[in-house]
């Protein structure tokens, strides 16, 4: 009579198989990050290098700095295991923690959005807020409330911008010698234009076509919308993300931007494309809202979630005074992502039975409000129509 | 993306393993050992050691809700009462008796005489009599289904089987077709129904063509295809495909019982010979063994002599470093020690080596409540469970999981997932009362 191991079943797992499982997953997510590291490397480097711009040596320096982003990282997650963590006191304990814990992919997605000659010790900086704030001191991976790329990116983008602005700004060499860049990138622009055309806003910068390839200031790698696609197909055939995660948001970011253009005098189709091919909207999309522990976990909490953020994004960005409005917005539906899984999750058990009306009534009815209020601020139909109407109601 | 129907995932099948191979008739195990337990109930022996018994002798009677009786399985003497180990993980009592290789039948075991006369009562009290239990892994007592009173219409065969690796319903389908049309035929008239479906999977085309063959003088009975998906043998995943209706807690609600193929073939032994519930078919299967095969065998009979039959286990399996299965391997239960007994409810034992390898923490992708057949969410379960937090649990419907395990297995970190679920549904429980 033999012993056997216990354990629990099932007692087939796809994690066991050759093919699946996190840590292929992460790899195949690092993948689906190469096309834009290539693109930001051609983007600040090659296509620099080949105006006769910059030396060979400069060329590299994109690829330099994703590289730093991604190294630093580790290495500060894993100083912050040796001090933290007893099984990681040896080597090989070290080696276990690094592996499960995924430190590359906040650095590197850090690095691709800043702008080119961000000063490294800011890159650093970032780093260290992402992994070390955002994320082990949460309780490291899977316990992070905030994605710690977006929170590093804040601290920059509100702490540190000034020394950023003074290293060179948004823009690389060659668009240094454009004159007719108006603001730092397309987006600003937005800011301080007096009507809404084509000539004004997208004219300055080219056509839309280097929109869509991503040839206009703004992060390294974030500008680039047709690359993306790329990734965006191969996350998807992976299963790495849900197809539908990014088509919906870009799609409601899509929907709402054309209603505002609407409102504002100017159905044109360009307004809506150049708001999702602005301000890193795919990349966001693909990177950032599909990152798996920031987000509600249920498919409906997922789309609900989405729906917000497509909202608030429209909302800060057409509204509120930050042109980039998708980083923000994810950081703040980040904080909700808790109680809209809680609920979404009760709504899914119900299968749309009676309990769950109440939930489901809350949360679309909050989520239309912002969504009537952004739209209609952005458009001028709050000053020319919704103003007049509350004054004669009373003028509360 | 809202409103997905749950379709259930693709599982490898390993079904390859076993299937090739022949059901093999073994029925003289020199000792079997009849549990005192079915379902969750003990039983109460009425017979004492010492005593000889005769195949088909009742042994011992649950009492209660789902009385019925229990019967021995080969003739012999009663020699002890030992606790042996059970397909739920646990050592329950058990009776020993020793095979005098005479086969000496009970009295009670004759060819029923005039079967077209029996009635609706005659039929549900056959079952009664004869501890016939559902036999796909419920154990569930198969008459309290009959004696619904609701107007049942159909009667639905779940010949699907779609736990990876198990074979031993394909055999058993495949060597007795007729006897599953005839139990079916019985069923219908024991539930005054006036339709029979039989479901099975899209790939075993061998038992849609015997099936076709011989449901040329059977009226009134249908087959039914489901894709290659797990859980496609969920009693509800089938009732909701064949009817297009759905149910809250039980299947009569909408005039519908479902069966396991092997109670019918069963059931057509009980009606026409009075044999009772003795024996089952087992697949014994898994990497770790030399030549899986599918058993027909007495319950009662220790696995490990099966195992002997199959060649034993493959050379240099180190058995710490393996699972020994009871049940399929998506529900089934690890047991420590290879001394298994057979008992109504099993229907498989899978010996497979543990795979080993990094397991990070949730990530929280979610795929655990894309897959999940009762639209639950997992991961939120688990948290609740964690916090203790019984009104939340109660909140998430956690009391609507069927166990099939398909959370954990799709689980890229490795997480006990379905264990948290079914330990929420305990807390839930001892919460309730």
């Amino acid at each position: 009579m033999a012993r056997f191991a216990g354990g629990k079943g099932p007692f087939l797992r796809l994690a066991d198989q050759k093919d699946h499982g996190t840590g292929i997953m992460m790899r195949d997510f690092l993948i689906g990050l190469l096309p834009v590291i290539l693109f930001a490397w051609y983007k600040n480097g090659i296509a620099v290098y080949a105006q006769g711009n910059i030396s060979f040596i400069e060329m590299l320096w994109p690829l330099f700095f994703v590289i730093i982003g991604g190294l630093s990282s580790v290495f500060m997650e894993a100083i912050f295991f040796y001090f933290t963590d007893k099984e990681a006191k040896t080597l090989k304990g070290l080696m276990k923690r690094i592996k499960t814990s995924y430190g590359l992919i906040p650095g590197i997605i850090l690095a691709l959005m800043l702008p080119v000659y961000t000063p490294i010790w800011v890159l650093m900086f970032g780093c260290f807020v992402a992994n070390i704030i955002g994320k082990m001191l949460f309780g490291g991976f899977g316990y992070n409330i905030f994605n710690p790329a977006l929170l590093g990116y804040a601290a920059i983008k509100f702490g540190l911008m000034g020394v950023v602005n003074a290293a060179g700004g948004y823009f690389n060499v060659n668009e240094l010698l454009i004159d007719s860049y108006a603001g730092a990138t397309p987006l600003t622009t937005l800011q301080f234009v007096d009507t809404l055309s084509y000539a004004n806003v997208v004219a300055p910068y080219g056509n839309l076509w280097d929109f869509f390839f991503g040839m206009t200031p703004g992060g390294m790698g974030e500008t680039g919308f047709a690359i993306m696609l790329l990734s965006y197909v191969w996350l998807s055939a992976r299963k790495v993300v849900r197809w539908q995660t990014p088509l919906l948001y870009v799609g409601a970011v899509f929907g709402l931007s054309w209603l505002v253009g609407i409102l504002n005098g100017d159905s044109g189709i360009w307004f809506p494309l150049y708001s999702i091919f602005t301000g890193g909207v795919m990349f966001g999309a693909i990177f950032m809202i599909t990152e798996p522990v920031t987000t509600p976990k249920n498919p409906l909490g997922k789309t609900v979630f989405i729906l917000f953020l497509a909202v608030l994004t429209i909302l800060f960005r057409f509204v509120g005074s930050l042109p980039e409005g998708v980083g923000t917005s994810i950081i703040v539906m980040n904080i909700f992502a808790l109680p809209i899984d809680k609920y979404t999750a009760i709504i899914r058990a119900h299968r749309w039975k009676k309990p769950a009306y109440m939930q489901m009534g809350v949360l679309f009815g909050i989520l239309l409000i912002i969504a009537v209020y952004a739209v209609l601020k952005a458009g001028n139909v709050y000053s020319a129509l919704i103003l007049p109407l509350m004054q004669i109601g009373g003028g509360f | 993306m809202i409103f997905q129907k749950t379709k259930g995932i693709h599982i490898e099948g390993r079904k390859g393993m076993s299937k090739n191979n022949p059901l093999v008739e073994y029925f003289d195990p020199e000792f079997v050992y009849i549990h005192l337990l079915q379902g969750n109930c003990p039983l109460k022996p009425v017979v004492e050691v010492g005593d000889i018994v005769k195949v088909g002798q009742v042994v011992a009677v649950r009492e209660g809700f789902g009385a019925m009786s229990i019967h021995a399985s080969i003739s012999g003497e009663v020699t002890a009462v030992k606790k042996v180990w059970h397909s739920s993980g646990k050592m329950v009592n058990a009776l020993e008796i020793k095979n005098d290789f005479k086969n000496i039948l009970d009295e009670s075991i004759k060819p029923t005489k005039d079967i077209e006369s029996l009635s609706r009562q005659d039929l549900i009290e056959m079952m009664k009599n004869a501890g016939l239990s559902g036999l796909g892994g419920a154990g569930f007592p198969t008459y309290i289904k009959y004696q619904t009173k609701e107007t049942i219409d159909t009667v639905i065969i779940n010949a699907v089987e779609c736990e990876p690796y198990l074979t031993c319903d394909y055999h058993f389908i495949l060597t007795y077709p007729e006897k599953l049309l005839k139990g079916l035929t019985y069923m219908m008239k024991a539930a005054d129904a006036e339709k029979g479906v039989i479901v099975y999977k899209n790939y075993n085309v061998k038992i849609k063509k015997v099936l076709t063959e011989l449901l040329k003088d059977y009226k009134n009975i249908e087959l039914f295809e489901v894709k290659d998906v797990y859980p496609a043998g969920w009693e509800k995943y089938i009732i909701e495909r064949v009817t297009g209706k759905t149910y809250q807690n039980l299947p009569s609600e909408i005039g519908v019982i479902e069966n396991n193929s092997t109670t019918a073939i069963i059931y057509s032994d009980i009606v026409e010979h009075n044999i009772p519930l003795i024996s089952r078919p087992i697949t014994i299967t898994g990497e770790g063994i030399k030549n899986p095969t599918n058993f027909y065998c007495p319950i009662g009979t220790k696995v490990s002599e099966l195992v002997e039959k199959c060649g034993g286990y493959v050379e240099g399996l180190d058995t710490k470093k393996a699972n020994y299965i009871a049940g399929g391997p998506m529900t089934g239960n690890a047991i420590f020690i290879d001394d298994l007994i057979i008992n109504d409810t099993l229907g498989a034992v899978i010996i497979k080596p543990i795979i080993e390898g990094l397991h990070p923490e949730c990530l929280g992708c979610g795929k655990c409540a894309e897959v999940c057949p009762a639209y639950l969410t997992p991961t939120e379960i688990r948290d609740a469970f964690k916090n203790k937090d019984v009104d939340l649990i109660k909140q998430l419907n956690a009391n609507k999981c069927v166990q099939c395990g398909l959370c954990s297995y799709v689980c890229p970190s490795h997480i006990e997932i379905t264990d948290y679920v079914v330990r929420a549904k305990g807390l839930l429980r001892k919460g309730a009362k």
